[in-house]
């Protein structure tokens, strides 16, 4: 599947609800006392946060190509 | 420290929160940067800060006898008897109350928190999922240079007799400072019922 088909609207979307998932994990490893906290917030927090970020990247990368493809239209 | 960093989280989530709603509204310049903001450079400082405050919370006494099998070594710190090291140097304040057990076994070399930080895990892997080792042994002995970062060069170490007559063999851990016999009652856990306890404010 190409990212022009997938949109931007889609992958911002996707993205914001990574990062929200990923910061409320990390809340909960913050407000949790525990020896695991730690390995909840480097394993799955942050992992959830980086790929919101990525996909964010991505979606910035796909306006890049689409601005290009309608100059190159025009 | 903590404040600043909820202060980002939550802000992030309220950006987040938007962009999940209408992710449209990003068509305008003004809401491309704040995009921007809340979807890359906030979380990545979240990323940053949460790393930050869970590193220094595990360098705090509570945070490593949460551990079960981890607990008789923080009661041996209120052991009443000064010949046990530990209970004498966390009872008189010589280490941070609070950062106890840190003080005395972190790892001072430049990598030494990350180093610390991967030991914690095997550490972890043992607690949950294999049997920690009965009693606990520290991989390759308890090392002079943790007595040292903090002894070497204060006048009592370096004037006492003793000290001096081995320093050599003391800095390059040929003779250690607890299985020489000078100073062999460490946590001593296997003791820990027939020991009178100190209690603070008493």
């Amino acid at each position: 599947m190409r990212l022009s088909e997938i949109g931007m609207g889609r992958l911002l979307r996707v993205s914001s609800a990574l990062i929200i998932l990923g910061l409320v994990v990390e809340i909960v490893s913050l407000v949790w006392y525990h020896p695991l906290s730690f390995v909840l917030f480097a394993f799955v927090g942050i992992s959830l946060i980086a790929l919101g970020i990525l996909v964010y990247l991505i979606s910035l990368a796909f306006v890049a190509t689409r601005s290009t493809e309608n100059r190159n239209s025009t | 420290m903590i404040a600043m960093l909820v202060v980002q989280i939550v802000l992030s989530i309220i950006l987040a929160s938007i962009f999940l709603i209408r992710p449209s509204v990003t068509s305008a310049t003004a809401w491309k940067i704040l995009a921007f903001i809340g979807l890359c450079a906030l979380p990545f400082l979240c990323i940053v800060g949460g790393m930050n405050t869970h590193m220094q919370r595990s360098e705090q006494t509570q945070f490593c006898i949460s551990c079960h099998a981890m607990v008789p070594y923080g009661q041996s710190l209120y052991v009443d008897d000064p010949s046990y090291l530990p209970a004498q140097h966390f009872q008189n304040h010589r280490v941070p109350a609070d950062m106890a057990c840190y003080a005395c076994h972190a790892d001072y070399s430049i990598y030494g928190p990350l180093k610390d930080k991967m030991r914690g895990l095997t550490r972890i892997y043992m607690q949950y999922v294999s049997t920690p080792p009965n009693p606990i042994r520290i991989p390759g002995g308890y090392q002079n240079g943790q007595c040292l970062h903090c002894h070497l060069g204060a006048r009592s170490f370096e004037e006492n007799q003793i000290h001096a007559a081995v320093m050599d063999s003391l800095k390059s851990n040929q003779m250690s400072c607890l299985t020489s016999g000078c100073h062999d009652t460490a946590h001593n856990v296997a003791q820990l019922s027939h020991v009178k306890f100190w209690r603070p404010g008493q």
